[in-house]
């Protein structure tokens, strides 16, 4: 059977890392996120919105993983991968984002 | 390593010229981005907890104060990990020194600052 993605032969098994890596983020921003519902008696609407980002984020990244790791693996086996700049700065303005919101609902 | 190989609009804006480097540095340079920030992001939320749950503890202007240095914290981090690692990726492209981690001592540094706070409070009250 022909594999879904294409396979790398690095030792250092370089893109599992990474996708797991990814795969951590996205489980603190899912329970930060929930966390922030909690606190929807304290902030009111604010949370709503922090927990609207932290599930855009988290669904992104999950929805990505495969061709990530498809990426990567392949990127490994030719000698070249693609720095994310789109991703990283998807999750940095993510952040940001949720930061300000917080400052906001903080300060309310 | 290769010398211009077929990148996005974006990136190619971004990481301007030079070679591209080993692949697994980039890997690794990205996984060092996303550990900074999930600290961010742990900053961010203890922020907000602060000052929804530490009322017993803090006086309310004080765990104002706190809670909005924390997430303050949080938001210099989340930028610092994304200049780093833009930096980081340039500089190994161009075969430059990797830059000193800036963020490593700003890190630090809040944390005494939220430490001494926090035992100087609690003593206090």
């Amino acid at each position: 059977m022909r594999p879904t993605v294409p396979l790398h032969a690095d030792p250092g098994l370089q893109p599992e890392r990474t996708v797991l890596s990814w795969g951590r983020t996205m489980l603190l921003f899912s329970l930060v996120g929930a966390v922030f519902l909690r606190w929807m008696p304290y902030y009111g609407l604010w949370t709503v919105g922090l927990t609207a980002v932290c599930a855009l984020v988290a669904g992104g990244i999950y929805l990505t993983q495969k061709l990530r790791y498809s990426r990567q693996s392949r990127g490994i086996a030719d000698g070249r991968v693609e720095a994310d700049v789109s991703a990283v700065l998807a999750t940095t303005c993510a952040t940001i984002a949720l930061g300000v919101m917080g400052l906001l609902a903080v300060l309310a | 390593m290769s010398e211009n190989p077929q990148r996005g609009r974006l990136s190619s804006r971004l990481l301007s010229r030079g070679q591209e480097p080993d692949p697994r540095f980039t890997l690794a340079n990205e996984r060092t981005f996303l550990a900074w920030i999930r600290t961010a992001l742990a900053f961010l939320a203890g922020g907000v907890a602060v000052e929804a749950f530490a009322a017993d503890v803090f006086e309310d202007p004080y765990r104002t104060i706190i809670s909005v240095l924390t997430i303050g914290v949080g938001l210099l981090i989340s930028v610092g990990a994304a200049l780093r690692w833009l930096n980081i990726e340039r500089s190994m492209r161009q075969g430059r020194p990797l830059p000193m981690p800036l963020i490593i001592p700003l890190l630090s540094f809040a944390c005494g600052v939220a430490m001494a706070v926090v035992i100087v409070l609690v003593v206090l009250t």
